[in-house]
């Protein structure tokens, strides 16, 4: 198991808070993977993404106790480096452009710029982010001036040219519509391929499905499941803890309770398909 | 592509006048003040009025069509055009003087009211006029990238450019809630209070969100290295256009020509 | 509660980017109280926002970068960019000692701070301006004069009442943005445990 960052007894508390916003948390990053989180609104699916980039307690301020490791080190030992290991895209699209720059091309420049990368490595780097991010037409765009799904994919790219092994991306689909989201998952489709590890926060469950290689489910500022998609997602009594589960696995589990043989329950509509084929071969 | 990206980001000016480098385009403002300065302090008619002050207005027009940005400038001087008159008109008409010069109606017109409006505002005209100049002849980040390469923080000049955009979005983002607040049936015309009471929702939802705003934006410019300690890197290389010498030369001979003027003048 | 303030510690990043936002919201609000024609400035509710949650320090700067920025349109705002700091730095040394954490105190502290930058701007006014900035108070201040009262005594009268009531709107309009703001935004801000809901 090659891990990469590892959550060990972890507790942490917004300033001015009684409650803990994560509670004993022991979590294990592999290296590679993608690994979706879910779970109701408030359960502190947003507190675990700012725990494991440093931001709760570095800008958050409030209480951590445990340890957050990257590559086996604490993160506050990194400094600024860190930004260059662990990459964060958050919703709001606009919040997330530097304000600065008046085009594409700067904006996603910005981030090498600030680490002092030599212009000529920067044209190449940024070249080829606009290619993977399907942003090059954007190029000399003002950023201020683009839509919200446009702006959310650049956001991506300014991060992802830094090269971060680790992106945590937080719900960046929850104000973009069925377009942008699709585009913005192309993105962390081709991320996936070049073997990043990505944390996502994403409602859109059968988005989860079909992408996430893992699954951490979370309430009450607990993580109440974690483990590979098809087994945790297949749980519809997870519907109980609040957690939407796909579609295709509640149909599952209705015509299993029916008594329809199936191999098992799928999560994905692909699986779905394939399962219930097999159930109707057999059953002929 | 026949030009490639680091080209084509590049501040595009054919005008060598408009593509003057910034700190130049600074250095004639301060020379422009200096000259206006120089010829005010020559009086003309029984009243003292220093009518030099109105030759700025050509030079001012004559430098905003040779840069190219004649119409952007004009319009940039409305603001200025009515505060220059505020001030003109309440000097000359409701201020009053010491000596009566002339009486239109029931409006007297002192010569010390006369004197003052008319130089302040013409001086306020000219100075105000030097600055559209310079102001909407050169692009926010040029400014900002003037700042870096002369030295200042870069923290500096992140807060000044973003300063202007800021400025920019807010007020879009202030007429967007205005009218969706007028939609919702929130009354903006009509008396004083109902018309005070209208600035608070189209206002405060402003404020917040900006506020909310500054702090993902602070986790964004964290997350792309702001405050790393490190040499930082530009993309953005400001070009001189080539007249940055002889436009400085022509200043510094304008300069000493009035001075010699206003000198032989004195004796 | 003696604490100590460092300026390093008043320009925190959110503090940083918070100078932008108040002096876009003083720019903003003196358009919108001139779209709706209020015979208001209410030009500063930036500048005193960020003082009394970020000190003297931050409050000056957005105070003089207001002014800067406005001044590219209106030079008349660059004779009075010494204004604006003293009002930042008046509102901020008051907020650092409390003032704006209980709404009487804020209100004095507001008077205190209208006062002090009237006094500050009215030489500059009488003596650069013969009394006539072109402001919206300009009319009034001349009118006073027509009718016979001196320079100063026009200039300071307007300028007292002017003054005094715009900073108080200010000040309330700022005090209802923070009862806004939730309590974990303005901890981060060095004067911001001030003004949560619990201390």
């Amino acid at each position: 198991m090659d891990v990469i960052m590892e959550c060990k007894n972890v507790n942490y508390q917004y300033p001015l808070t009684d409650t803990k916003q994560i509670e004993n948390l022991n979590l294990t990053i592999e290296r590679g993977k993608v690994y979706g989180v879910v779970g109701e609104n408030g359960s502190g699916k947003t507190t675990l993404c700012a725990v494991l980039r440093g931001f709760a307690p570095s800008f958050y301020k409030g209480e951590l106790t445990g340890e957050v490791l990257y590559d086996g080190k604490p993160l506050a030992e990194y400094g600024d480096e860190i930004a260059t290991k662990i990459g964060f895209v958050f919703q709001n699209p606009f919040t997330q452009i530097s304000g600065v720059k008046d085009t594409v091309f700067e904006e996603i420049a910005y981030g090498l710029e600030n680490f002092g990368v030599p212009v000529e490595e920067i044209e190449q780097r940024v070249i080829n982010v606009m290619k993977m991010t399907n942003v090059e037409s954007l190029a000399l765009k003002n950023p201020f001036l683009i839509s919200g799904g446009q702006m959310q994919r650049v956001a991506l790219a300014s991060v992802i040219v830094l090269e971060p092994d680790v992106m945590i991306i937080d719900e960046p689909t929850s104000q973009l519509d069925p377009d942008g989201t699709e585009s913005v998952f192309e993105i962390i489709k081709a991320m996936k391929e070049k073997k990043k590890t990505i944390i996502l926060v994403e409602h859109k469950i059968d988005l989860i499905a079909e992408y996430a290689d893992e699954v951490i489910v979370m309430k009450d500022a607990k993580v109440i499941a974690c483990g590979p998609t098809k087994e945790i997602l297949a749980k519809t009594e997870l519907m109980q803890q609040g957690v939407n589960v796909p579609q295709a696995a509640i149909l599952g589990q209705k015509l299993k309770e029916k008594g329809l043989d199936i191999e098992y329950i799928p999560v994905t509509e692909q699986d779905a398909v394939k399962v219930f084929e097999n159930a109707g071969k057999a059953g002929k | 592509m026949d030009k490639s990206y680091l080209e084509l980001v590049q501040v595009q000016k054919k005008n060598k006048i408009e593509g003057l480098y910034p700190t130049t385009k600074l250095w004639i403002l301060l020379f422009f003040v200096i000259w206006i300065f120089i010829l005010s302090t020559i009086k003309f008619t029984s009243i003292q009025l220093p009518l030099l002050n109105l030759v700025w207005i050509p030079v001012l027009l004559f430098m905003f069509y040779i840069s190219g940005d004649f119409v952007k400038c004009i319009k940039a001087c409305r603001v200025i055009l009515t505060i220059a008159a505020i001030i003109f008109l309440a000097q000359a008409f409701i201020i009053p003087g010491d000596r009566e010069v002339f009486r239109l109606a029931f409006l007297k017109v002192s010569d010390s009211g006369l004197k003052k409006g008319f130089e302040l505002s013409t001086m306020v005209l000219s100075i105000a006029g030097a600055f559209v100049w310079v102001f909407q002849t050169t692009d926010n980040k040029e400014i900002g990238q003037a700042l870096e390469e002369s030295g200042v923080n870069y923290t500096v000049s992140y807060i000044f450019v973003s300063t202007l955009n800021m400025i920019n979005v807010l007020s879009k983002n202030s007429q967007t809630i205005m009218n969706a607040q007028r939609a919702r049936g929130v009354e903006t015309q009509g008396n004083m209070i109902v018309r005070a009471k209208a600035f608070v929702p189209s206002f405060i939802p402003l404020v917040l969100s900006a506020i909310t705003g500054a702090e993902e934006r602070v986790l964004t410019l964290e997350s792309r290295g702001f405050a790393v300690k490190c040499q930082k890197t530009r993309v953005l290389k400001l070009q001189k256009s080539g007249l940055e010498k002889p436009a400085m030369i022509v200043c510094v001979i304008i300069t000493v020509l009035l001075i010699a003027g206003r000198v032989v003048l004195w004796m | 509660m003696a604490k100590k303030y460092s300026i390093k510690e008043d320009f925190s990043m959110m503090a940083i980017l918070m100078i932008p936002v108040g002096v876009a919201v003083n720019v903003v609000g003196g358009q919108l109280a001139s779209l709706l024609h209020l015979p208001m400035y209410l030009d500063t509710i930036g500048t005193i926002f960020t003082a009394i949650i970020a000190g003297p320090w931050v409050g000056a700067v957005t105070g003089m970068l207001t002014n800067i920025v406005t001044g590219i349109l209106n030079p008349v705002n660059f004779w009075f960019i010494y204004v604006n700091v003293i009002a930042g730095l008046v509102t901020g040394f008051l907020a650092r000692a409390g003032w704006f954490a209980v709404w009487w105190k804020g209100l004095i502290a507001t008077i205190i701070m209208a006062l002090v930058s009237t006094v500050a701007s009215a030489p500059a006014v009488v003596y650069v301006f013969g009394g006539v900035t072109g402001s919206g108070t300009s009319l009034l201040t001349a009118v006073l004069m027509a009718s016979g009262q001196s320079i100063w005594a026009s200039v300071l009268s307007v300028e007292i009442i002017w003054t005094t009531l715009d900073r108080i709107i200010s000040w309330l309009v700022s005090l209802g943005v923070m009862a806004c703001i939730p309590d974990r935004t303005l901890v981060k801000f060095s004067l911001g445990e001030l003004y949560t809901k619990k201390h």
